[in-house]
This record gives C-alpha cells, structure tokens and sequence, in this order.
C-alpha cells in the first residue's frame, strides 16, 4: 500500500525531531556548563560508582596527607629538642671533665656547679617542652607536665613518664608512633646514666670537692649521650618514614585525580565539536519546519 | 416511455449527491487538526435504474438510468491499527511514569556531589582523624559532633524527601484513577449513543471518533483490551472489565494495587506509578534505612591495640587483639569519654522514635549532641586506690573510627535485596548508586523506545486517517465541476422543455 502523507503527519515528525535535537543540545550544554560528563547516575552507572569511590579515595587521602603533616612537625620539634639537650650534655661532660682534672681550687668547683645546675634546669625545661599545648615527653599523658616541680618531693630521676604512643595515622591502616617518653630520653629512675642521677652526683662530688668520685660518672654520661643521640637518629628514621608517606600520598593524590577525571571529566574539544554540529543541525531542522509548513493546493486555487 | 421530467430528477439527484460530497469535504478540513478525527468518505452509487414500461416488454432501451445517491458517509479508519497503538501506548504510560520517578530519585541522591550523603560521610570519618590528633581537643569533639548531625540530618532528609516522592505517588495514582472512570463512563454512554443511531441504519462517525480517542486515553492510564461486541466496545484490564455496553465498573486505588499484585495490572500509568512507589523508592528506601542501620550496629572487625583497657577491666591489653563488635554504637562503647571517673561510651547514634535505626529516625545520641564530652576517643585507663582515671590523651578509639572508612561492615541481605553482605559503607552505597543509574538509564530507553514505537503506528494511522488539505481540495474542484456539470445539464433540460412547451404548435403563426 502506498503511504498516504498528511500535513499532520509531517508536523508530528517534525516537532518530534526538533525536540530530539532540543534535549540533545540540552545534554550537551549540561555537560559543557559543568564541565562532566557524569552529571547523574543514569549518564554511566558504572562509571559514576568509579567516580564515587575516587572521590571517597581522594577525601580520606587528604586527610592522610594533613596527618602527616602534623607527624612531621611533630617529629622535628623532637628532633629539635632532643638536638638541644645533645647541645646540654656536650657542655655537661666539657664541664665535668674541666673539674675532675689538675688542682681545681674549690670555689672554681663551685663555679662549675653552679653552672651544672643551671644546665641541670635547662635540661628539666628541655623535658618539659611543648608543642601545640601538649608536654612531648610524656606519652598520652601530654595534659601533665612530665617533670613538674611544683610537685610536693619533686626528685627529677624518680620521675615517671607514661610509655603510651601518640599516634597519626597517615595511611590506610599506616599509623605512625611520632612520640619518645622522657624516660627512653633522660632515663628512667632505676638506669645508672639516669641524667637527672648522674647529674645530682656529679654536683654532691665537686661540692665536696670529690674530683675522682666526678670523674666516674664520666661513663654513664656518655652513655646516656649516646643514648640521647640514639633517640635522635630514630627520631631522623621516623621523620624519613613520614617523608616517603608524603610522597606515595601526593603521589596517590595525582594518581587519583588522574582516574577521576578521566571518569567524570567532559573532553571540552569534542563536546564542542559535538556542541557545533548540533547546532547546525538544529538550525537546518528547524528551516526544513519553516518549509514542511508549506503552502497547500488551497494557496494555488483561484 | 418515461417521464417528461425523468431527466430533471436525475439532475436534481446529482445536485443534492454532490453536495453531500462537498459537504463532507467541507466537514473534513474542518477537523484537519482535530484530534481522533478519521476523514470521512461519501459513497456515492448510481441508483436504482428503470426497466422500460410495458405489459410484457418493452422494446425501448432498457435499464434507463436515474442518476446517483450519496448511499453511506464512513470514516476511513483501521481497526487492526488502533489496537496495535494501544497496545504500544501503555508503555508509553508506564515507562513516562517509571523515568520520570527515577530522574526523581536521581535528583534526591544528588551524586555525584559535594554536598551528598557519600560526602558528608567522608567529612564523619576527617573529623574523627582530626579529632585524633588532638583527642583532648574540645575543638575537635565539637567538629565530630557537628558532622555526625550532618550525617543524620543527610540521612533524615533524604529519606522525608523518599517520603513524600512516595505520597506523591499515590495521589497522582488517586487523580489517575478518576481519570479513567470518567474516561469509561463516557465510553459506556457512546456505547449507548451509538448503539441507537447504527439501529437506524446510519454511521455514527463523529462519535464513533470521540469513543476511539477515549478508549486511546484509556489505553495509556492502564493495560487495555478492546473488542467490539454488538453493545459497543467492551474494554477489560486483564480478566476485569472496565467497560460493557451501557455499563461502566468504577476503578479504585485498593482494587488497582491488588491488581497490579496479582499481575492483571501490567502496564500503563498506574501501573508504573505502582511499580515507582512499591518497588524503586520502597528498594530505595530499605537500602538507605539498612545502611543507617549498619553503620550504627553492623558487625565489623577492629582491631584494639595493645595498652587498651577494656571496659569493666582494669588490667591492659598486652597484645593487640581483634575483636567483632556492632558497627559505631560497638565500638564506641569500647572506650572512655572524657568524663572522670572512668565511663564507657555510650551509643553514638540512637533513634528518635520507633524500634529501631531507620533513615528518618536516625539521629546523634542527643546526650553526645549535648554534651561533646561524651564522645568516646580514649581506651586506656589508669587505676589507682581503686578508681580508674581515662588517659585523655589516648587516641585509640579516634583512630579506629577514623579507619571506619576502610572497614567491611556485614549487612544484613535480606533487608536490602541488593546481593552486598560484607562491604565497606562507601561500596555499598556506591552500588546502591551504580544500581539507581542503571535502572533510571534503562527506563529512559525503554520511554524513548515505546514512544518511537507508538508514533512509528500513530503514523501508520495517520497515513490512513489523516485529512490530506490537498486531497479535500482536488476532491473539492472535482464535486464542484460536477455540481456545475449538473446544474448545466438541468438547464439544457429546462431549454429542452421550453422548447416543447412554448416553442411547438405555432405553425404558421
């Protein structure tokens, strides 16, 4: 049978195509506006599960990334401050020394203890150092001072610090001790080269002017110094570690970045391109209506 | 011998034919736009022709002609193909219906985003990391806290909005309805009007129009069948018959969502808005409230690191130790709020009402939205003289619940349909998203698909019935040169006559 074609027909057609070529356009400008191709679950329900995830992935990444930043600077105040008491000590043994050789008069002994306690306090202070409010030698118990002089019957070398981490985590399940106790640092209350003891001994022998009785504490300072240097290099390790973290995170994070936008970003060229011969297509759809409304046989009859 | 005035009648005859004709395609360019209009056809027969008089036989010319008569006006119509568009229209209805919704449904989820639920979720866990780096911190607590209202205020809204999408539903379900009984009982009087009118002997064209554009309405509300008995159309959905003869049986909201139960109900409006509310907002609506409710009391696996304190113990753990414990509300009461004496924590989420964690009811446990004190972050104790004393500075719990991120969390299947038991909340929701795209994109090809489909036989119909401005035209020059024709041949008649009458027997005059 030969298809009879009415004038309705043709408009049907028409305004049928238009609005094709309407919410083609309508897509393509949403995508150009926002700049992705994924706007809604619909536009690629698989990719868009990729796309949550890679975001998801780069959020806790973020965080990972601001972690160790605060590990970091954790671990080079420690470093710092384990660097000053290294600086205490050097003094320490310089002085000790000073006074258990030759014919030391004993008021140039005195002078000696005088400034052995000086450094003595600055080493209390060093123990008490802060950052952002808390004590860094003191485990998890950073809300108390470690060596807190206030304290009734304050004796340095019985102090106990707490042993618990203070951790970051800067990984997935990556956590990070960043913290040294006092104790592991100056000593704990039963060790020979406890610091606080040495260094008590060391002021009662020149008091009483007991040169020899100085020198043999000489061996447990050095000890402790290494030990304090130890506790550095660690500190140095540590800080190296959280280093290559910071690297594999920036790294993820560009990798990520990579993957999302390679999922949800619109390729701007194309969609132009796209955009362009859309266009065109809907101008020339929309003459070939401006000709389907066409004069009949009515306007030739006379 | 026939009549003097034979020929003035048969002219007359063509006279009044033609007119019908021009007539009916007057009648036909009017309604060029009407919609359900069918153009109509006068048919046009010679009539009855005259045997020559005579006792036995005449011998004159037989059969003398008399002219013709318009015998019947029908409408150009196929019935095959208006069952064919119904049948492809209550796709139409159900898939407009069911896209329509699940663009809805898109639009509630709001992924992907930076203000989505996925994305509250992230800032949860980043502020329990935070809050681990300072766990004294009240700063911290009250970031925590700010961000766990978030998330239960996300979780809130998106399930009112579910809500009312689903009210929605049903009140449109409600006008559908009333729609269609009226569109029946009009169909059921046609019938009638019909019947009476074809009784005579005529076609009730107009009208028989008007009741194929109704049944066409009809067909898109709910899965019609239409057959034509004596009475009329008896149209029935599935066994249940909607229309018979001069009788209409009313629909119901109940009676169509017992038939969409038990499968009688299989397409058309109703029918996806049936299918929209009870099974994708409803799914929906499971998923979200199983995974508010997982999140809060799931079983996961954490790990507990060694120097923990246990609660109701005192003595540390000395090794790390795995444990299974119900989601965040489980591992929140592992640990110690920043309240002296030792406490345990309490749940972190509650509910506001009912029996249990539902995405409306899902809520911080108001004594934690009160007081950011009560948010656990420690598990270490300390005991001395018998009192235990929280290690405030122990961040333990902080960290584990800034890993919760990465933790499978055992869902419960049979509440959610969706196949996930163990996963992370983050993949659950993502599929729970994947699955929302992939139906909403199949329910737009399939709305694109059945509306080609009924326009590819709206077309084919068309093409039949529709009025073609330049067909009535050319059949308007033609019945006019015809009536013309007529009128001319009437006229050569009456000169004949006047001929015979005034112009014989004057001989000689």
């Amino acid at each position: 049978m030969s298809l009879r074609v009415t004038p309705s027909m043709m408009h049907m057609q028409l305004s049928r195509n238009l609005s094709r070529n309407l919410k083609q356009m309508d897509s393509l400008q949403d995508q150009l506006t926002t700049g992705r191709k994924i706007n809604k679950p619909s536009d690629d329900p698989v990719g868009i599960t990729y796309s949550l995830r890679y975001r998801t992935e780069l959020a806790s990444n973020g965080q990972y990334q601001k972690n160790a930043d605060s590990a970091h600077s954790w671990l080079d105040f420690n470093d710092t401050v384990i660097g000053q008491a290294g600086d205490v000590m050097q003094r320490i043994k310089e002085l000790t020394t000073q006074g258990s050789n030759g014919t030391n008069p004993q008021y140039a002994l005195d002078n000696i203890n005088n400034e052995i306690s000086q450094l003595k306090s600055q080493l209390l202070d060093i123990a008490n150092s802060k950052l952002n409010g808390k004590y860094v030698f003191n485990g998890q118990t950073f809300d108390k001072m470690p060596y807190d002089e206030s304290v009734a019957g304050f004796d340095a070398k019985q102090v106990v610090t707490d042993t618990g981490d203070v951790s970051y985590a800067v990984g997935v399940g990556v956590t990070l001790p960043v913290n040294l106790s006092g104790n592991e640092v100056f000593g704990k209350p039963a060790d020979t080269d406890n610091v606080f003891a040495v260094l008590d001994k060391i002021i009662s022998n020149f008091a009483s002017g007991n040169q020899s009785g100085a020198a043999a504490q000489l061996t447990n300072l050095e000890t402790r110094m290494n030990k304090i240097l130890n506790a550095r290099s660690e500190v140095g390790a540590k800080v190296n570690r959280v280093e290559l973290m910071q690297n594999r995170l920036d790294d993820l994070e560009i990798n990520l970045t990579d993957m999302q936008s390679k999922t949800e970003d619109a390729d701007f060229d194309k969609l132009l391109i796209d955009s362009k011969i859309n266009e065109n297509i809907y101008q020339a759809s929309l003459s070939v209506g401006a000709k389907v409304i066409t004069p009949t046989l009515v306007d030739f009859l006379h | 011998m026939t009549s003097t005035f034979h020929s003035i009648e048969t002219a007359k005859r063509s006279l009044f034919a033609q007119q019908t004709a021009i007539n009916t395609v007057g009648h036909n360019i009017s309604n060029a736009n009407t919609a359900g209009y069918s153009r109509q056809r006068v048919s046009l027969t010679a009539s009855r022709p005259m045997e020559a008089y005579g006792i036995n036989r005449s011998t004159a010319a037989g059969q003398l002609g008399t002219g013709v008569e318009a015998t019947a006006i029908t409408r150009v119509r196929t019935s095959f193909l208006d069952d064919q568009f119904r049948n492809q229209n209550k796709y139409v209805g159900a898939w407009s219906v069911q896209s329509d919704t699940l663009s809805k449904l898109e639009s509630i989820v709001n992924e992907p985003s930076d203000s989505g639920i996925r994305s509250v979720m992230d800032k949860f866990y980043q502020a329990w990391s935070d809050l681990s780096k300072d766990p004294e911190n009240v700063t911290g607590r009250k970031i925590v806290r700010e961000t766990a209202l978030a998330l239960t205020d996300s979780f809130n809204q998106t399930s009112k909005q579910l809500s009312d999408l689903k009210d929605d539903l049903t009140s449109s379900i409600d006008v559908k309805v009333t729609q269609a009984n009226t569109i029946m009982s009009t169909i059921a009087s046609l019938n009638t009007e019909i019947r009476r009118i074809e009784g005579l002997g005529d076609d009730a064209n107009d009208l028989q129009d008007q009741r194929d554009l109704l049944t066409d309405q009809l067909s898109q509300i709910v899965n019609v069948e239409v057959s034509k008995a004596p009475e009329g159309y008896t149209i029935t959905m599935g066994d249940k018959t909607l229309v018979q003869g001069d009788e209409s049986f009313d629909l119901t909201r109940e009676g169509l969502e017992s038939s969409f139960g038990d499968g009688q109900l299989s397409s058309g409006e109703v029918f996806g808005m049936i299918q929209s509310r009870d099974v994708y907002v409803n799914d929906y609506m499971k998923q979200l409230d199983t995974l508010a409710n997982t999140l809060a009391n799931g079983d996961i696996e954490v790990t507990v690191p060694a120097g923990s304190v246990l609660p109701g113990t005192t003595t540390p753990l000395t090794v790390d130790t795995k444990m299974t414990v119900k989601g965040i509300n489980g591992l929140h009461k592992l640990g110690y709020t920043m309240d002296n004496p030792a406490t345990g924590g309490s749940d972190f989420f509650t509910f506001s009402s009912g029996t249990g964690i539902t995405a409306a009811t899902f809520q911080l446990n108001p004594d934690i939205a009160s007081d950011t004190n009560k948010i656990a972050t420690s598990m270490r104790t300390t005991s001395s003289g018998g009192a235990s004393t929280v290690v405030q500075g122990n961040n333990s719990l902080a960290l584990l619940m800034s890993q919760l991120g990465d933790v499978k969390f055992s869902f419960d299947q049979s509440a959610t349909g969706n196949g996930i038991s163990s996963s992370t909340i983050s993949d659950f929701y993502s599929s729970m998203v994947g699955a929302l795209g992939v139906q909403s994109e199949e329910a737009q090809r399939q709305y694109e698909n059945s509306v080609a489909q009924a326009d590819q036989v709206e077309g084919s119909r068309q093409s039949v019935s529709g009025v073609s401005l330049d067909e009535e035209m050319s059949d308007l020059v033609k019945y006019q040169h015809a009536y013309s024709a007529a009128a001319r041949f009437m006229t050569t008649f009456d000169q004949l006559l006047e001929k015979l009458i005034n112009g014989t027997g004057v001989v000689g005059r």
